[in-house]
């Protein structure tokens, strides 16, 4: 057993409002600058939708992510030899229009034109080249054309849909969505790490976030094609690759990342899982419908003494192993299974997990006349009204089972405090909707809490990564580092160098 | 009185003797050349393709010369005689007469100019036949020389000077399967077209335009001429059927050559285009094609 440790999370998508607020707070934070315009280490995107990049999981397109033979994982975007025969002109990057050209408005003009016919208009202007452009694509562009048949029909995730499911899907007032907000998912697997030639691209050792050496980096862009998130991106003008951090040098002085700090609807979770780094090929050599379990059964208890004998081997603090053991990943993904991970399939072992979810019938019309009342008080989610397969294409690999129980148990949990609240359902009825996923009282009442009275402690449990340690490793002098936190490399990023 | 010849003085007056043994030799030599140093030029630069008096080879011989053209015209000539026969009569007969053979243009000083023409007038005059003097090989060829000049000649072995090894520029039947360089003439047949003084002459100074400045400053050594010389006779004998090569004018450039070539590169990158027609789609652009009407 190799323990280690990993900072993920969990993003609750039944309590997305799609806001945007997360994306704001990381731009201002972090991408506020030439040649990064484009980029939204956070995005939010609306399903169904082709997202940000266009298609971004199209990876018959895009070429990201991993493909097991059974034997030994390797990267879709080709060999070794065949990555060395395209490194001057890699065929698989996304462009520019497929991300969307940045742009402003040009606001001097509504204080400063002069007086005519006509009021002042602020005509947008290309981040780029400066110059007056049209709008044809933007970062969340199809929640901005509200599910158009344009974008949310290109969904690749449709394709699990069968030809009937899709048209009752696009029928007009049917039309349904949700949000997915997406950072990188500091996979155990990642890809682009393997994809670098440069080596520029690491995993964290004490906490796992991956991160991209602005001074090794050589503007390969082999990472923008093997990451199938989409979440590397290259910058155009100091000629390096850059992606989400986690907020690392928050992290380390025990705050929270932007994102998860500003989330309006408070979806967002951060905690410490341990994981078997010895069990992690074999878990992604497993066929698609068994990734999720395989990728549950790499992550280890925190309360076993075998693990925290193991976790203290490999230098994990007893102060961190503490956090761990309050973390709230860990009951959402492991005891409870209520997350799951986005697109395992591309077997990059993401560590941001989603709790998937429900869009019950709320109301019908017939012969025009619309009728809130319903016979029960949330439709069975076998009646949500996106098809539980359109959810398991996009979280647990075509695996049903995996996106229903998740969703069964939030259906339980609601029948379960409506019955204590307000008392105007049948006691029977919610037992039996507690045994049919296998759930008792008490862990209804945890995931009613944890999902709908967190307090920022409970939501956020940074394990302590000890910066001081690994630095140790690297600087004899302990004295010089003390008080410092954040970014190791203070040089700007510089082309080519 | 009788003065005994002591064994010192014997010693000093050898020494005196040898002395001015060498005094006169030198004067002698010095005096050969500084009397005509027009028949060094001539020997250097002319004599492996011109005869004064011993009738035509490659080019005419340049017996009287001097009164069948102006002073003036013989100037131009010499230094550019390609540019001439496009423009001048008598010099394009020339050529016509010793086609394909060509005269490479010569880059002479003034004073070797003056001395050169006075050289022929001289010769011409008086009638006698130019001969030349440097002409000749240091030691007699010995087997393993064609070996050794196959060995300089690709270049498998360096020339002490640091001069270019001959296949860089020209090819020899037995070279092997690639062949040499193509700047220069094919030198199979190069000992029946030079005959062996003029072949020495050309590899002691090579009075080529190409030739002359990559060797200026990289002569080579007698016993490299002995061996090159001994390469180029026996190669003959390897492939007898080879013909001679001219001596063309390299700046010259084959129209039809350049003209496939710009047809063949233009077709190549109309092929490109059309293999990869679809470099610059986007996946969004498709999207968004696809859904018109």
């Amino acid at each position: 057993m190799d323990v280690r440790l990993q900072t993920s999370m969990v993003f609750h998508l039944d309590k997305c409002i799609g806001c945007h607020t997360c994306s704001i707070a990381c731009k201002n934070v972090w991408t506020d600058r030439e040649g990064a315009e484009y980029m939204w280490w956070n995005n939010v995107e609306t399903k169904p939708g082709t997202g940000y990049p266009t298609a971004w999981e199209d990876q018959t397109k895009y070429k990201g992510g991993w493909e097991s033979n059974g034997e030994k994982p390797g990267l879709k975007m080709g060999s070794k030899s065949s990555r060395l025969l395209n490194i001057f002109h890699n065929p698989d990057l996304p462009k520019l229009d497929d991300y969307y050209e940045p742009w402003t408005y040009e606001y001097e003009n509504l204080f400063d034109a002069p007086e005519g016919a006509d009021q002042p208009t602020a005509r947008p202007v290309s981040m780029i080249t400066g110059e007056y452009m049209e709008i044809e694509a933007g970062p969340n562009w199809d929640d901005d054309l509200s599910g158009s048949p344009v974008y949310a029909a290109n969904d690749p995730n449709l394709d699990a849909l069968t030809e009937e499911q899709r048209e009752e899907l696009f029928d007009i007032e049917r039309l349904v969505f949700f949000y997915l907000p997406r950072i990188c998912n500091h996979c155990l697997n990642p890809s682009c790490v393997a994809s670098c030639p440069s080596g520029a691209i690491y995993k964290r050792g004490e906490d796992g976030v991956v991160l991209i050496n602005q001074d090794k980096c050589r503007a390969w862009r082999m990472c923008v094609t093997a990451c199938p998130y989409k979440k590397t991106f290259y910058n155009w003008s100091t000629g390096k690759s850059e992606k989400c951090i986690l907020c690392f040098p928050r992290l380390e002085t025990g705050q929270a990342p932007a994102c998860f700090h500003s989330c309006v609807g408070r979806i967002r979770y951060l905690g410490g899982l341990l994981y078997d780094a010895d069990k992690l090929v074999d878990s992604v050599n497993v066929p698609d419908g068994h990734l999720v379990d395989a990728h549950r059964d790499i992550l280890l208890d925190p309360h076993d003494p075998e693990v925290r004998k193991g976790a203290m081997k490999n230098g994990i603090d007893e102060r961190t192993l503490e956090a761990v053991e309050r973390s709230p990943v860990y009951k959402f993904v492991k005891e409870w299974g209520l997350a799951l991970p986005l697109h395992p399939e591309f077997r990059t072992l993401p560590m941001l997990f989603y709790v998937p979810p429900m869009l019950p019938v709320m109301a019908n019309t017939e012969d025009g006349v619309y009728d809130t009342a319903n016979d029960e008080l949330f439709s069975p989610i076998e009646k949500s009204r996106l098809p539980l397969e359109f959810m398991a294409s996009l979280f647990s690999a075509g695996n049903i089972d995996h996106v229903s129980l998740a969703l069964k148990k939030q259906y339980a949990v609601r029948l379960f405090k409506r019955l204590e609240t307000v008392g105007d359902i049948d006691a029977e009825t919610v037992r039996v909707a507690l045994e049919e996923c296998g759930m008792d009282e008490a862990e209804a009442e945890a995931i009613y809490r944890l999902t709908s009275l967190p307090t920022m402690d409970e939501r956020v449990v940074i394990p302590p990564s000890h910066r001081e340690e690994a630095l140790q490793m690297l600087n004899d002098d302990m004295w010089d580092e003390k008080g410092k936190a954040g970014l190791g490399s203070r040089n700007l990023p510089v082309r080519g160098s | 009185m009788f003065m005994p010849i002591t064994k010192n003085s014997y010693f000093k007056s050898a020494g005196l003797v040898a002395f001015a043994v060498a005094l006169l030799i030198g004067i002698l030599a010095a005096a050969g050349f500084g009397q005509d140093p027009g028949r060094k030029v001539f020997e250097t630069k002319c004599f492996s393709c011109h005869n004064i008096g011993g009738g035509n080879k490659q080019g005419p011989d340049l017996k009287g010369v001097t009164d069948r053209r102006s002073e003036e015209w013989l100037k131009e000539f010499i230094r550019t005689p390609t540019a001439m026969s496009r423009k001048d009569q008598d010099a394009a007969s020339l050529f016509k007469d010793f086609a394909p053979e060509i005269m490479p243009d010569q880059s002479l000083t003034d004073e070797e100019m003056d001395s050169l023409l006075k050289t022929i007038k001289t010769l011409s005059d008086s009638g006698e036949m130019f001969t030349p003097e440097g002409a000749k090989l240091a030691r007699p060829i010995r087997r393993s020389d064609v070996r050794e000049g196959w060995r300089l000649f690709t270049g498998q072995k360096e020339f002490e000077n640091g001069g270019v090894a001959c296949s860089t520029c020209h090819g020899i039947g037995s070279f092997g399967s690639y062949g040499g360089g193509t700047l220069g003439p094919d030198l199979t047949a190069t000992n029946i077209k030079y005959r062996d003084p003029e072949l020495i002459l050309i590899l002691q100074e090579p009075n080529f335009p190409t030739m002359t400045e990559m060797f200026r400053d990289h002569k080579l050594t007698e016993e490299e001429i002995v061996q090159v010389f001994a390469y180029l006779k026996h190669s003959k004998e390897v492939s007898p059927n080879a013909a001679i090569a001219a001596t063309t004018d390299s700046g010259a450039v084959e129209p039809r050559f350049l003209i496939t070539g710009f047809v063949f590169t233009v077709l190549a990158l109309v092929g490109l285009n059309f293999v990869w027609r679809k470099r610059h789609g986007n996946v969004r652009g498709d999207i968004v094609e696809r859904s018109k009407i």
